[in-house]
């Protein structure tokens, strides 16, 4: 009588490589990849062509209304209480860093249907509250 | 004769496949979320509340309305305004005083600064 011999079971050391490779892009877009900033609301950015790299310290939002937004800690503020919020979280960042040898660097995220005068009129109140090096955010034309 | 006899295979397999299904959904998650490059954006001159340096030249300031541009009062488009400023200009690198009117969105006004910005222009000084 013949007997089958048992079928053989699949060989998971083939399955090894892709592992590595599947772990090894794992790795590489944690490294890579940055998360997105909570957003206190939703914000059109404006287009533009010739632009920076805008890194920066802290971002304020201004949305199509005129209302600024700042997120603090995790909390959302938003009006004038987010202007505050931003002099308080640079007094705080100044008081363990160098701020006149590293000034921190603010990022405005307005809407592209903002009135212009409405971010005009709060450059100065920045400038108040100590932020020298501002930029705007865009994307891309 | 022996009967049950083969012994117990020594190492047993783990299985791998619950840890490659968490595997492949983490690379999935991280390369949906996953943004490339900085943000962009356009550095904006913060008027010095003191002084300053004395303002050189003519005076240049450019308005930004709803209805349009105006260099110094009259009325200009994006497209030549790189030019006529340029007249203006002492130094490549001489301030210029940009105005927002009435009706004007942040859109109209990141125009003018990419437009200026194009040309070499690129102290905007913004003003209410």
């Amino acid at each position: 009588m013949r007997i089958d011999p048992p079928p053989r079971r699949d060989r998971p050391e083939t399955l090894l490589p892709m592992i590595d490779v599947v772990l090894f892009l794992i790795v590489f877009f944690m490294i890579v990849s940055q998360f997105a900033d909570t957003e206190p609301f939703s914000v059109n950015t404006p287009e533009a062509v010739s632009v920076d790299v805008a890194r920066g310290d802290y971002t304020l939002f201004l949305g199509a209304d005129g209302v600024a937004g700042f997120v603090s800690d995790g909390a959302v503020v938003t009006g004038d209480a987010a202007i505050d919020a931003l002099q308080a979280a640079r007094a705080g960042h100044c008081a363990v860093a160098d701020c006149a040898a590293e000034p921190p660097v603010l990022r405005i995220k307005a809407d592209m249907a903002t009135p212009a005068a409405r971010l005009a009129a709060l450059l100065p109140d920045l400038a108040l509250a100590g932020f020298d090096d501002i930029r705007l955010l865009t994307v891309p034309k | 004769m022996r009967i049950g006899g083969q012994p117990q295979r020594p190492r047993r397999r783990l299985n791998l496949t619950p840890m490659i299904d968490v595997v492949l959904l983490l690379l999935v998650f991280f390369m949906m979320v996953s943004r490339f490059g900085g943000d962009l954006g356009l550095p904006m001159a913060v008027a010095a509340p003191s002084g300053g340096t004395a303002w050189q030249g003519p005076p240049r300031l450019v308005t930004v309305t709803g209805d349009g541009i105006t260099l110094n009062g009259s009325a200009v488009t994006l497209v030549d305004l790189p030019a006529r400023l340029a007249a203006l200009m002492p130094a490549p690198d001489a301030p210029v005083v940009l105005r927002t009117g009435a009706g004007a969105d942040v859109q109209a006004l990141v125009a003018v600064m990419d437009g200026l910005r194009a040309a070499g222009i690129s102290r905007l000084v913004l003003v209410d």
